[in-house]
């Protein structure tokens, strides 16, 4: 798949091949900022599609640079791919995901309301993030649910292990 | 167990036979333990309609309210037999009286252990496989995902909030793996 750059970008982006290696700049601060926005659109575009080695090159090709440009413009992508579509991944809509789970055993022995109580409960602190933000809940269960809680999440993780699960994975690629 | 005078009060006019007959004894004391464990109470009502309501009212206070005690404090026959002998109740009635408290023990138990403050309770849990394939800021993801949300029950407010989180396969055997470890640890300590 190749990456369709518009003329608009091909014009931010013929500025590139200007940059003096010694770094110093003898143009405008408009161009240098579209420079930047041509390159980082480039860059997250080709990480967005994942598109291949051999896409991107044809993609680059028709900007006209020099092969050396060419080769490091790639490196520059392969390089950073990986971490860009992290990013991008943390933009899509989401829930809160897990992090971390704390258990304690605990048992009741009175309240207020009865005395001499045997009363077995195991408390858990959730860890979730959220955007950034580390939230934690704190929750109690008691021994005949946190049995059926493992029952069923056990069971979650099996359908992974399915074959329909598996003809899936393997042919939506 | 510390009750008060009323409480004693209600139980003398209790045990004295020219207040309450035998029958009118039976009707108010099922009546009071009906009251404090069963939802519907009514039957014994019109029976005792020839009984002052003043001394009637005070009569079954007295009577869930030593019924409660007792409940609370787990107490035994002796217990009971010494209280209401004080009270000038004569042995039939005491025996009639520790037999429905026994009868009616475990559903006041239960219902006693039931009063309190606890944390959000989880009372189930349901899941979600699914597969992404692309969002408009990435596409080509092709991972799989759990969704998973606890059902939480609140002693403060009668809602039921949920709890929904999102993890991997490898976060999901991490959770599991932990709530094994508490369910293990569990098993072994009700076998010390």
């Amino acid at each position: 798949m190749l990456l369709e750059l518009s003329e608009e970008h091909k014009e931010h982006l013929a500025f590139l091949p200007q940059v003096d290696s010694a770094g110093k700049l003898n143009v405008s601060s408009d161009t240098v900022q579209h420079g930047v926005e041509g390159l980082t659109y480039l860059l997250t575009e080709s990480s967005k599609l994942m598109i291949s080695e051999l896409d991107f090159q044809d993609s680059v090709f028709v900007l006209g640079f020099s092969e050396e440009l060419n080769k490091l413009l790639l490196q520059l992508y392969l390089d950073n791919r990986k971490e860009i579509r992290t990013i991008l991944s943390e933009l899509a809509p989401s829930l809160p995901s897990y992090h971390n789970l704390e258990w304690r055993l605990d048992v009741q022995l009175a309240s207020r309301s009865l005395r001499q109580q045997i009363k077995p409960a195991v408390t858990i602190k959730l860890h979730l993030n959220q955007n950034g933000d580390h939230n934690t809940k704190v929750l109690q269960t008691d021994p005949a649910t946190l049995l059926h809680l493992v029952q069923q999440l056990e069971q979650a993780l099996e359908e992974m292990k399915t074959n329909h699960c598996r003809r899936v994975v393997r042919n939506i690629k | 167990m510390e009750l008060s005078e009323s409480v004693q009060k209600g139980f003398q006019m209790l045990a004295d036979p020219r207040s309450f007959d035998s029958n009118a004894f039976t009707l108010l004391l099922r009546a009071a333990f009906q009251s404090l464990l069963d939802a519907q109470a009514d039957e014994a009502v019109l029976d005792l309609k020839h009984i002052d309501p003043v001394v009637l009212k005070h009569c079954h206070a007295a009577a869930a309210t030593y019924i409660l005690e007792a409940g609370k404090h787990r107490a035994d026959k002796s217990t009971l037999s010494t209280y209401l002998e004080d009270c000038k109740f004569d042995r039939e009635r005491i025996e009639l009286f520790c037999t429905e408290y026994q009868n009616n023990k475990n559903s006041l138990e239960i219902l006693l252990g039931s009063i309190g403050r606890s944390l959000p309770h989880i009372t189930d849990v349901s899941w979600r496989l699914e597969y992404q394939i692309k969002t408009n800021q990435l596409h080509r993801m092709y991972r799989p995902a759990y969704l998973v949300t606890l059902s939480v029950q609140n002693t403060d407010s009668p809602s039921y909030p949920e709890i929904s989180f999102s993890c991997s396969m490898e976060q999901l055997q991490d959770l599991v793996g932990k709530l094994k470890d508490a369910s293990k640890s569990l098993e072994r300590a009700t076998q010390l």
